[in-house]
């Protein structure tokens, strides 16, 4: 009873605190006379109290569901709007809460006090349609939250319309979305019509009755429209096009939360509510997530765009997230259920920690990008020393996505490596085929992502400055840095607590997996992970952090003494064989992954291009212009071909338009006679 | 005898093994080519030399400098916590396994590129970038290499693996697990930095890579880094003797058996040394970018041992 009530209190609060923080900056630019802290500071505090309220909500429901709603009429015919997590919305919701209250707390003012306060308001509205579609249990409120998230967020991320860069983003970002809506409206509308109601529980109970061919069908527009947003390939061209293009805390919240959403959005139609899927169904999301993870992280690694590079990144770690799911579905279908249920905890368990070290990634990322003015790598360097609390928070995240352990990525694919060797041991149909190939994509992308974001930090922060915005860039101020560091704490923490946060995954399993046990996850007063009833093998995270800690300290306290306190370091210049250093002497972002794009050249297929402007000797030429760049495979291959036709199509049928009044005459006079010999 | 002694007993044997490793393999080479070469126990006063002496670091170096090879000795150090070297009595087998072990090796690589980065200069940005190109290619090569044993052993445990292996004396004729042998061996050959991969003799920049990454290191934290890559390639090797030919390895640890297999890990120890320094006297450097196709063989070697394993196992 205390707990419903405490429920419904931490629901209306962070639903109610974000609506207010959207509202509030909007009337207060629009009023003048308004004074000026309801325009950014309190709207800011209340949402981030909200999302902070949120999180709690989700781990309160995590530990235990007791199902508060909250309902309302909208004055539309038919049910009440109701909101209100349950077991599986949980994890995500209390990703969305941690997320978002850092992603608040770094949201500084900026440029005229209207744009900015448009921005909150934009981006609070943002928020609470986020939140919103994973609390929503009516269908057609889902929808609506799932439209106003995607228009929110584009308008952030088209906040600088001057660059075709932001335009191009945007549109893209709007069609794609679009397309992938259209599919999720088509197969909710149909299933509330085969109900006879919006509520998610009569939908669920229609859903699973519906004759085998509907409900497949229904399960796969589904699965078209959400992996549209989870960003697999081929509809991952948006991502690295609109993520880095919004101001940093969006991005955090693009990347870390939004993306998640389609997930969300898989497990809840296409696997709760018409219940277990089907082979097909598991084999295409394994399929499709290798792929994906691959492309991610090779784009990733050859990328040179700082933001670019992360929202690659995310591609990589969403194609692990659908890898893993259909790994489970897979496993589902064959019988497999205590695997299958490592292979779901592995994807929930990823799907948090990825989003939590990538949000820490895009606020630190943004406060460097923010100092030194410009997101190219090759611009930056020497930021470590010039801020440190924000390179801090890059060098955590940089490990945590890197999947090294005792980080939060580690954990999850951990567990996912664990179905795949488990489920090709247990001979599960099409897993003995796939499974090897999984399992070498999986490793292969994992490796290819250490050497991107490995630039990412030691060519964008260590070293010298390569530019002077960057040799006098400033910390992040205050209140940025305080959210990085609580932030940056996160992904350790759900590394090193695995075995004992995995066991709290259990109400969300459930939903999915009837009867698996997820606290058989963990052993040894939660110090130990391991499969789950399959006693195999195990690690235990925090033991493997405290022995690296021990062992280095060990190694120093040794080394102290044998050296009987002599001075330890000296600083010196860098020695660079005699010559004044020049920054230009370093590697740059291009030349540290050189030998990647020639290894995957023929896959990467780069151009290049160099053109002498001004002979000086015949050797050395005086003024060179060099360009190089990637195509992006897919957009070449698959989307460019698609555009091709339209506008070839649309070229052919703009020459029925003349404009000529006599031509459009005797087109009507062609269509009545047309109609009129189809009538009789 | 308890894990309490068998911890600390193998994790000793490998950290003070490490060094002299590739003292007897340059001892070796010497006798193949006809000089007399170092000492064999040279390497043990190059790392006292070195350990006594104080660091210069780079003055653009960050904070993370001063840390870096401490933790990259702690985290060679905790793999050995749980690597199987005379017995397949689980040590602290549950703190790790395969994933862990291969993961911890990337957090070494990781700093260690890192590191190379700090000083601003030319060489440790290349010895990076080359270090994780190559590691990129010979990283999932090695896990898919081990893969294709555990799924034999239905674990990614290091001691059930070996001691599954073990218990199946024909396996090693199977044709995967000799593919998987392959593949592994040309990890090893590749992540400890010898010939054709990379010459740990010489510092020529065009051909250097793992000496570039520690190029700007010096004094004690030099000596750090110089030990952990010891033990790293000692870790390496100790798994292709203990998971993919265990023989002789104590499955009960009793003192007799323990003998028997630290007779059996030295002597196949050796068998490497003999192999490694016959390889680099009779074959050149390969050129760098002829590399990732070497790399790219093991990889496909070692997917072609799971397939094989998946197609013959049926």
């Amino acid at each position: 009873m205390v707990l419903a009530g405490l429920e419904s209190a931490l629901l209306a609060g962070s639903v109610w605190g974000l609506g207010a923080a959207f509202l509030l900056p909007a009337i207060a630019a629009l009023t003048p006379t308004a004074p000026a802290v309801l325009r950014h500071a309190v709207p800011r505090a209340l949402a981030a109290t909200a999302c902070a309220l949120a999180a709690v909500l989700g781990g309160v429901q995590l530990a235990g569901s007791s199902g508060a709603l909250l309902a309302w009429w909208p004055g539309l015919p038919g049910e009440p709007f109701s909101l209100g997590a349950d077991a599986l919305s949980a994890p995500f919701v209390l990703l969305f809460g941690l997320v978002g209250a850092a992603s608040f707390a770094a949201h500084a003012p900026s440029g005229s006090p209207a744009g900015a306060a448009a921005r909150l308001a934009l981006h609070a509205g943002f928020a609470l349609c986020l939140l919103c579609v994973f609390l929503s249990r009516h269908a057609l409120l889902f929808l609506l939250c799932w439209e106003g998230m995607t228009l929110l967020s584009a308008a952030l991320v088209a906040h600088d319309l001057r660059s075709a860069r932001g335009r191009t983003a945007t549109y893209v970002y709007l069609a794609l979305s679009h397309v992938g809506a259209a599919f999720i409206a088509y197969a909710l509308v149909t299933l509330a019509s085969h109900a006879g109601s919006f509520q998610f529980g009569a939908l669920a109970d229609s859903f699973s009755r519906l004759e085998p061919h509907a409900r497949e069908s229904l399960a796969w527009c589904f699965t078209i429209g959400f992996s549209v947003k989870l960003g697999l390939v081929p509809a991952h061209v948006w991502l690295p096009l609109a993520h880095p293009e919004a101001p940093a805390p969006v991005s955090a919240m693009l990347s870390g939360v939004m993306v998640k959403a389609g997930l969300y959005g898989l497990l809840r139609f296409a696997w709760q509510m018409p219940g277990a899927p089907p082979e097909q169904w598991g084999t295409v999301l394994l399929v499709l997530g290798v792929a994906s993870a691959l492309t991610g992280a090779l784009y990733a690694a050859v990328e040179s765009d700082a933001k670019k590079l992360l929202a690659c990144s995310t591609i990589k770690h969403a194609g692990v997230l659908a890898l893993a799911t259909g790994l489970a579905a897979l496993l589902a279908a064959n019988g497999q259920r205590e695997i299958a249920g490592v292979a779901l905890a592995g994807a929930l368990y990823h799907a948090v920690g990825h989003g939590l070290a990538k949000a820490l990634a895009f606020l630190s990322v943004g406060e460097a990008v923010h100092a030194a003015g410009t997101r190219h790598l090759e611009s930056l360097g020497g930021l470590a020393r010039r801020m440190p609390r924000a390179s801090f928070g890059v060098l955590v995240s940089t490990l945590a996505l890197c999947g090294l352990p005792p980080f939060s990525c580690f954990a999850g694919e951990w567990l996912v490596f664990q179905a795949l060797i488990l489920g090709f041991s247990a001979g599960a149909g099409q897993l003995r085929l796939l499974a090897p190939f999984a399992g070498a994509g999986l490793a292969l992308a994992g490796a290819l992502a250490v050497a991107a974001l490995v630039k990412l930090y030691g060519i964008g922060f260590l070293g010298r400055p390569r530019t002077e915005a960057a040799a006098a860039a400033h910390d992040a101020a205050p209140g940025a840095a305080a959210a990085i560091l609580t932030l940056a704490a996160l992904p350790f923490a759900w590394g090193i607590g695995a075995p004992l946060l995995a066991g709290a995954l259990a109400a969300p399993l459930a939903v999915l997996l009837p009867g698996f046990e997820a606290a058989q996850l963990s052993e040894h007063a939660g110090f130990v992970l391991v499969p789950a009833g399959l006693q195999s093998s195990a690690i235990a995270p925090a033991i493997a952090a405290l022995l690296i800690g021990f062992f280095a300290l060990a190694a120093r306290v040794w080394l102290r003494a044998r050296r009987g306190g002599a001075p330890d370091v000296r600083i010196a210049p860098s020695w660079s064989c005699g010559m004044r250093l020049d920054s230009r002497m370093q590697y740059s972002s291009l030349g540290f992954t050189k030998p990647l794009r020639l290894i995957f050249e023929p896959v990467l297929r780069g151009e290049r291009e160099v053109e002498v402007l001004e002979e000086g000797s015949p050797y050395f030429a005086r003024k060179y212009r060099y360009r190089s760049g990637l195509p992006e495979f897919v957009e070449n291959t698959l989307v460019a071909p698609f555009v091709q036709t339209v506008l070839w199509t649309s070229e052919q049928v703009r020459r029925l338009q003349t404009g000529s009044l006599h031509l459009y005459l005797a087109y009507l006079l062609a269509t009545v006679v047309g109609l009129l010999l189809w009538a009789r | 005898m308890p894990a309490a002694i068998l911890v600390p007993l193998q994790m000793l044997l490998l950290v003070a093994l490490a060094p002299a490793w590739n003292g007897v393999v340059g001892a070796i080479k010497a006798r193949l080519q006809m000089r007399r070469g170092l000492p064999v126990f040279q390497r043990y006063r190059d790392l006292a030399k070195l350990g006594g002496k104080e660091t210069v670091l780079s003055e653009d170096a960050s904070p993370l400098a001063r840390v870096t090879p401490y933790l990259v000795l702690g985290a060679a150090l905790t793999v050995c916590t749980w690597t199987p070297v005379l017995t397949t009595q689980p040590g602290l087998g549950f703190a790790g396994d395969l994933v862990m072990t291969v993961a911890l090796l990337a957090v070494m690589r990781v700093l260690l590129a890192l590191l190379a980065l700090e000083a601003g200069t030319t060489f440790g940005g290349m010895a990076a970038s080359r270090h994780l190109a190559l590691s990129a290619l010979a990283e999932p090569a090695l896990m898919l290499a081990v893969f294709t044993l555990a799924i034999a052993a239905r674990s990614t445990d290091l001691s059930r693996i070996s001691a599954a292996v073990a218990a199946t004396p024909d396996a090693w004729i199977s044709p995967s697990h000799l593919l998987a042998l392959t593949a592994m061996w040309i990890v090893v050959i590749s992540e400890t930095g010898r010939v054709p991969v990379d010459n740990p003799v010489t510092h020529l920049e065009l051909t250097m890579i793992h000496e570039g990454l520690v190029l700007d290191v010096s004094g004690h934290h030099l000596a750090l880094l110089e030990w952990a890559a010891a033990i790293r390639q000692m870790l390496l090797l100790t798994l292709v003797a203990n998971l993919f030919l265990p023989w002789g390895i104590a499955v009960e640890p009793t003192p007799v058996a323990l003998l028997i297999a630290l007779g059996a890990w030295v002597g196949k120890l050796a068998v490497f040394a003999v192999v490694v320094a016959v390889t680099e006297s009779v074959t050149a450097k390969m050129r760098l970018f002829r590399v990732p196709e070497f790399l790219g063989m093991a990889f496909l070697l070692a997917l072609l041992a799971l397939t094989s394993d998946s197609l013959l196992r049926g």
